[in-house]
C-alpha cells in the first residue's frame, strides 16, 4: 500500500502493485481505507495521468462498493472529501476527461453520504464546504464538458435531486438512495430544506431540458431517461414534472432523416429506452394519475416501432428456416419420421389344423411367432396393450379384426365335423364371435377386404348356412381332436383357499388392531361439546368420542348370536391355541386401551360397560343363547383398576356410580381395598355414595358395608357409622349381639 | 464505460501459461493492454450467453454471464416436459449427470450434454441476473473462465442475446435505481436459441467486443486535455460517444443479428 508512494521506477510496475492492492481490498473491504489514504498523492496533477486515472477510478469504485457497511462507507467518504482527493480530481480545468469522469462518479456516490453524515455531524462545516465546492464545480462543468463527462454530471445531479427532495419511503434502503429531504431537520445550520428542495427542482428542470430541447444526442437522452425511474417512483415532488417531460419527448424525430445505419441505431435506442421507462413506470405505479397518458404514449411508440423496424423485428420467414436444412434444434426429432405404413395384409391360413395362437397371429416374422408372451410380466403387458390400443389406427384395427374373423369362419367351414357345442358355451371366445358372425358385412365377406380369398377353401359357404348347420348338429360332447383348439373351455377362477379358524382368527386380530389405529391420531375435541343426551347420534363426527363409540359397539354387538358357533368350532380344533371371536378380540384391546391410562379413560370404560349391559339385555330379550358379557367385563375392569388404585383415585366412585348395574361380586371387590389402611376411606366413600345416590343399589351396598364391618378391623368404625345411619335395624341388632357374645368378636369376624 | 483498470491486461499477460492453454483451446494470443469488462445474458445462462462467455474469455476479456428467466429451462423428451432447474443452486455438472442418467441418447442427440459439458468447464453453474448483487466483489469465482479482471463485480458492457432479456435487464436496472452511479452499455443481439445460431452469435459477440475494446483503448491512449484538440474526429470523442458508430458498423457486418443498445446505469 505504502509502496506506490515510494515511487518505484516505472508507472507500469506501480500499476501492477496498485492492482494487487485493489484485489486485496475486494477480498477484504477493510483495506479500502488504507489503500485510499495511500493513493491521495496520486490524485494531484503532478502524478502521471495513468496513475491519476487509476486513483480516480479506484475511489469511484470504493465509494460505490456495496460490500462496505454504512459505517465503513461514511468513514471512507468523509476521508476522501476531507483529504481533498475528490476536489483535486474535479477542480483542475486541464484535468484528463477520464479522471474527471471518475471523479464525478465518485462525487455522485459521496453526495448522499455526506448529506446524511452532516445531519448528525453539523459541527464539521469544512466537510460540507468541500462537498459544496465539488458540487458547484460539477454544475459549472456540466454544460461545456465532453459527452462522457456530461453523462456523469447528469448522474451526479440525479443523486443531488434524490437527496434534496422528500421521499415516499419506497426506495431500497442501505444503498444511499434513501437519503432524502425528510432526513434533514429544519434547525440545521448547514442544510436548509427551504433552499435545498427548490435547488433540486431547478436541477431537475435543467436535467429534463436534455429531453425538452428535443436533443438528438442519444447518449444524453438515454442516460437521462435511465436515471428517471427511481425519481418518479420515490420522489413524489418530481413525478409529474418528469412524466410530462418524457411524454413530450419524441424519440422518433430523427425518423424522417436518412436512415443511415447509425441513425437506425440511435432511433431504436432512444425509442426502446423511452418505452422501457414508460413501461416500468406503468408497472410499478399503475395508479399514477397520468397512467392513461403514459399508456397511450407507450402504445403509440410500440406501433411506431413496428412500422419503422418492421423487418428487423419480424421472425424469419418459414421457407428460410426450412431452407436452412435443419429444424428447430429444441424440437429436433431424433428419429426419421415414420414412413406411411402399407395397408395391413392378413394372410389366410393354410388348410389343416391350427392352434389358436396361429389364428390370431398377424405377423409373418418367424422370430415374433416364436416369442413367448408369457415371459412379459402381466402388468407390463397390460400397459403395452392400453398404449397400443390408444394409438392404434382404427382402420388397421378393423382390418385385423376382420381378417381374424375370416380365418375363424374359414376354419369352421373347413372342419364341419366340429360340433356346435363349444360355440354355445357361454363365456368362450367363440361364443362372443357367434353373434357377430350373423352379420355378413361384419365378417369381412364384403368386397372391401382384398385379402380374403374364399376360393381357396372348398367349404366356403354362406355364413347363414354355416350357422344353420351348426345349430342343427347333434349336441353331443366334442371329441378331442386337433381342429378343436378354437373352443376355449369355460374359465374358472381358482377356488379361494379354505379359511380355517386359525387364519380367520389371525385376520380378525389384524382387523381389530387396525380399528384402534386411528385412535392415536384422534385427539379429544378442544372444546367439550355439551352432551346432547338421548337425542345424540352415536358417532356423527370424526373425533375420538365417536370412534370409541364405534369400537365399543363393534365389540359388543357385531358378532352377537354368532359366538356360540365359534366357541364350538374352537373347541373342535384340537390345536389347543385359544382363539377369540372378533368381538372378544376387540374387547381385549379395548380393555388394554382403557387400562393404559385408566384414570382419564374411565369414561370409555363406563361407555363400554353401558354398551355391554344393553347388549346383554337385548340378548336376554331375544332369548339368544349368547354368553353375557357385562358382568365379566365390569369385573375385569374393576380388577384392573384396583391393582393400580391409590387413595386419591376418586374416579372409582364415578365408575361405580355410572355403570348400569352393580352386583354383589362387583362390590365385593371393594372389600379388598379395606385390607389396605390407605384405601379404606376410598372404599367406604364409594359405598356411601352408592347408598346415598343410587337407591337401586342401596341395599346391595349396605350388605357390602356390613360384610366389611364383619371382616375388616380397620374399616369397622366407618362401617358401623354408616350402618347405624342407613340401616335402621342395625343399632338394635348390634346391641343384642353385643349382649349375646361379648368378648367373642373373633367368632363374629369369621362368620 | 471506461472506469477500467488498465492493468487488467497486464495481469493476464503475467500468466503466459494460462494464455498458452487458451491458445490450444481455440483462444488467441493476449496482446495485453486495456480490456473492457463484459457480461453476457440470455434466458437460462446455458446456450447463448455461455457460448459468448466462453468465446470472450478465450479472447482474453474479463467476462461473466447470467440468465434472466425465472428458472433454468432445458428441452426435455417433449415440448411439454422441459427439464427445469433452479438458478444459483444447480451446477452444470449436476445437470449434466442428471440428463446423462435420464436418457443419454436423447440428450446427446439434441446437443444438451455437449453444451453442458462445455459449460461446466467455464463456470460452476447458471446464475440469475436479477439475483446478481452488482458491485459485490466476485472473489469466489476465481476459477471461472474470464474471471480475471472481474473482481470488482461490475461490467462495462452487457450483451444480451434476446430482446426480452434486454428488456428484463433494463427493467431490472430501473428498479434497482442505479446506486453505483456507473454507466453501462447494454446491447442486445438477437440470437436464436439453438446451437448453430449460438455459435454464429458467439463470433459476432467477440467481433463486437473487439470493436468496442478498440475504441476504448484509443480513448485511453489520449493523454490529457491537450490531446483533445488533436487527432481525427473519431479519436477525439470518447468511448461512450463512439459506441453507436461501432454498433452501426457492426450491424452492417452482421445484418442477421438485429441489435438494440442503450446507456444505462448500475
Amino acid at each position: 500500500m505504502a509502496s506506490p508512494v515510494k515511487m518505484p521506477p516505472t508507472t507500469s510496475e506501480q500499476l501492477q502493485q496498485l492492482n494487487n492492492a485493489r484485489k486485496m481490498a475486494f477480498e477484504s473491504p477493510a483495506y479500502f481505507k488504507q489503500i485510499i489514504t495511500g493513493i491521495f498523492p496520486l490524485t494531484s496533477m503532478s502524478a502521471p495521468v495513468e496513475l491519476r486515472r487509476w486513483a480516480a477510478e479506484f475511489i469511484a469504485e470504493a465509494l460505490a462498493c456495496p460490500a462496505l457497511r454504512t459505517q465503513e462507507k461514511d468513514d471512507l467518504t468523509i476521508t476522501v472529501i476531507d483529504g481533498g482527493a475528490l476536489r483535486a480530481l474535479v477542480e483542475d480545468p486541464k484535468q484528463d476527461p477520464l479522471v474527471l469522469k471518475a471523479g464525478i462518479m465518485a462525487a455522485a456516490s459521496a453526495y448522499p453520504v455526506v448529506v446524511r453524515w452532516i445531519v448528525s455531524n453539523a459541527y464539521h462545516p469544512e466537510t460540507w464546504m468541500t462537498m459544496t465546492a465539488i458540487k458547484s464545480r460539477i454544475f459549472s462543468v456540466w454544460d461545456g464538458a465532453p459527452t462522457p463527462v456530461k453523462l456523469c454530471c447528469i448522474k451526479f445531479v440525479q443523486r443531488v435531486i434524490l437527496a434534496q427532495t422528500a421521499s415516499n419511503g419506497t426506495e431500497p434502503k442501505h444503498s444511499g438512495l434513501d437519503v432524502n429531504l425528510n432526513m434533514i431537520t429544519p434547525n440545521q445550520n448547514l442544510l436548509d430544506p427551504r433552499s435545498l428542495e427548490p435547488e433540486a427542482i431547478g436541477l431537475l428542470d435543467r436535467m429534463l431540458g436534455g429531453l425538452q430541447d428535443n436533443n438528438s444526442d442519444v447518449l444524453i437522452v438515454d442516460a437521462t431517461l435511465n436515471t428517471l425511474s427511481i425519481l418518479v417512483r420515490t420522489r413524489p415532488a418530481t413525478s409529474s414534472r418528469i412524466i410530462n417531460a418524457v411524454l413530450n419527448f419524441n424519440p422518433l424525430k430523427l425518423a424522417n432523416s436518412p436512415m443511415t445505419p447509425k441513425n437506425k441505431v440511435i432511433i431504436k435506442s432512444m425509442m426502446k429506452t423511452t418505452l422501457m421507462l414508460l413501461g416500468n413506470i406503468l408497472r410499478r405505479d399503475p395508479d399514477n394519475p397520468l397512467a392513461s397518458r403514459i399508456s397511450s404514449q407507450h402504445q403509440r411508440l410500440m406501433r411506431a416501432r413496428d412500422e419503422i423496424f418492421n423487418e428487423a423485428n419480424r421472425k424469419r420467414a418459414l421457407p428460410e428456416q426450412t431452407a436452412a436444412g435443419y429444424g428447430d434444434a429444441k424440437r429436433q426429432k431424433t428419429e426419421a419420421a415414420a414412413a406411411p405404413q402399407p395397408p395391413l395384409r392378413i394372410q389366410p391360413l393354410a388348410p389343416g389344423p391350427h392352434t389358436l395362437a396361429e389364428v390370431f397371429s398377424l405377423t409373418n416374422n418367424p422370430g415374433l411367432h416364436g416369442f413367448d408372451v408369457t415371459v412379459v410380466p402381466a402388468p407390463l403387458t397390460a400397459r403395452i396393450n392400453v398404449r397400443t390400443l390408444a394409438s392404434l389406427d382404427q382402420g388397421q384395427l378393423d382390418l385385423a379384426i376382420n381378417g381374424v374373423r375370416d380365418r375363424i369362419t374359414a376354419l369352421y367351414a373347413a372342419a364341419p365335423a366340429v360340433p356346435p357345442v363349444p360355440v354355445l358355451v357361454p363365456g368362450t371366445a367363440t361364443a362372443q364371435l357367434a353373434p357377430a358372425n350373423s352379420d355378413p358385412a361384419a365378417l369381412g365377406l364384403v368386397d372391401d377386404d382384398d385379402d380374403y380369398e374364399p376360393d381357396l377353401y372348398t367349404a366356403a359357404e354362406d355364413t347363414e348356412q354355416i350357422l344353420n348347420k351348426l345349430d342343427n348338429a347333434p349336441p353331443e360332447a366334442p371329441p378331442e381332436q386337433p381342429a378343436e383348439p378354437l373352443a376355449l373351455g369355460p374359465f374358472r377362477l381358482p377356488p379361494p383357499p379354505v379359511l380355517n379358524p386359525d387364519t380367520a382368527a389371525k385376520v380378525s386380530q389384524i382387523t381389530a388392531m387396525r380399528i384402534f389405529g386411528p385412535l392415536a391420531g384422534l385427539e379429544d375435541p378442544l372444546v367439550r361439546k355439551p352432551k346432547a343426551g338421548l337425542n345424540r347420534l352415536a358417532a356423527n363426527s370424526h373425533d375420538r368420542d365417536s370412534w370409541l363409540t364405534l369400537i365399543t359397539r363393534l365389540a359388543t354387538r357385531s358378532t352377537m348370536g354368532l359366538e356360540d358357533d365359534i366357541k364350538t368350532e374352537t373347541d373342535a380344533t384340537a390345536l389347543g391355541r385359544p382363539q377369540m371371536s372378533l368381538g372378544n378380540l376387540i374387547r381385549e384391546m379395548l380393555f388394554n386401551y382403557v387400562l393404559e391410562d385408566w384414570r382419564r379413560r374411565i369414561e370409555v370404560a363406563v361407555a363400554w360397560c353401558c354398551e355391554e349391559w344393553y347388549n346383554d339385555q337385548l340378548a336376554k330379550r331375544a332369548e339368544l343363547e349368547a354368553p353375557l358379557n357385562y358382568e365379566r367385563c365390569a369385573l375385569r375392569l374393576m380388577d384392573g383398576f384396583l391393582s393400580y388404585i391409590t387413595a386419591q383415585d376418586k374416579v372409582l366412585i364415578r365408575f361405580l356410580a355410572e355403570i348400569p348395574q352393580l352386583s354383589k361380586e362387583l362390590l365385593g371387590r371393594l372389600k379388598g381395598l379395606c385390607s389396605d389402611p390407605s384405601t379404606v376411606k376410598l372404599a367406604m366413600t364409594s359405598l356411601l355414595y352408592l347408598v346415598m345416590m343410587k337407591p337401586p343399589a342401596k341395599e346391595l351396598a349396605l350388605d357390602t358395608v356390613y360384610e366389611i364391618w364383619l371382616e375388616y378391623e380397620d374399616a369397622r368404625g366407618l362401617a358401623e357409622k354408616y350402618l347405624r345411619t342407613y340401616r335402621p335395624g342395625f343399632a338394635g341388632a348390634q346391641a343384642a349381639a353385643d349382649g349375646a357374645s361379648s368378648g367373642n368378636g373373633s367368632q363374629a369376624m369369621t362368620a | 464505460m471506461s472506469a477500467v483498470d488498465s492493468a487488467t491486461g497486464a495481469a493476464s499477460s503475467s500468466k503466459p501459461e494460462q494464455n498458452g492453454q487458451n491458445g490450444q483451446n481455440g483462444g488467441r494470443e493476449d496482446p495485453g493492454g486495456f480490456k473492457l469488462k463484459f457480461c453476457t445474458v440470455c434466458a437460462s445462462n446455458q446456450n447463448r450467453s455461455m457460448e459468448g462467455h466462453l468465446r470472450l474469455s478465450l479472447a482474453n476479456y474479463p467476462v461473466i454471464s447470467f440468465g434472466t428467466g425465472s428458472l433454468v429451462r432445458l428441452p426435455g423428451p417433449s415440448i411439454t416436459q422441459p427439464n427445469v432447474y433452479k438458478f444459483n443452486e444447480t451446477s452444470y455438472d449436476s445437470i449434466y449427470r442428471e440428463l446423462e442418467a435420464k436418457d443419454p441418447r436423447l440428450y446427446r442427440a439434441n446437443g444438451l450434454l455437449n453444451m453442458l459439458g462445455r459449460n461446466r468447464q467455464v463456470k460452476w453453474g447458471p446464475e440469475r441476473w436479477q439475483d446478481w448483487q452488482i458491485g459485490m466483489p466476485r472473489t469466489k469465482h476465481k476459477d471461472d473462465k474470464g474471471a480475471d479482471g472481474m473482481e470488482g463485480g461490475v461490467a462495462d458492457v452487457v450483451i444480451t442475446c434476446e430482446e426480452r432479456c434486454w428488456d428484463a435487464v433494463i427493467d431490472d436496472l430501473l428498479n434497482r435505481g442505479s446506486p453505483l452511479n456507473r454507466p453501462v452499455h447494454v446491447i442486445n443481439i438477437d440470437i436464436k436459441d439453438n446451437h448453430e445460431e449460438a455459435s454464429v452469435g458467439g463470433r459476432a459477440i467477440v467481433d463486437l467486443a473487439d470493436s468496442l475494446n478498440k475504441i476504448a483503448t484509443e480513448e485511453r491512449e489520449k493523454v490529457g486535455a491537450d490531446a483533445f484538440d488533436s487527432g481525427s474526429v473519431g479519436a477525439r470523442s470518447g468511448f461512450d460517444e463512439r459506441v453507436p458508430d461501432v454498433l452501426a458498423e457492426w450491424q452492417e457486418r452482421w445484418p442477421n443479428l438485429p441489435a438494440t443498445w442503450t446507456l444505462a446505469w448500475f
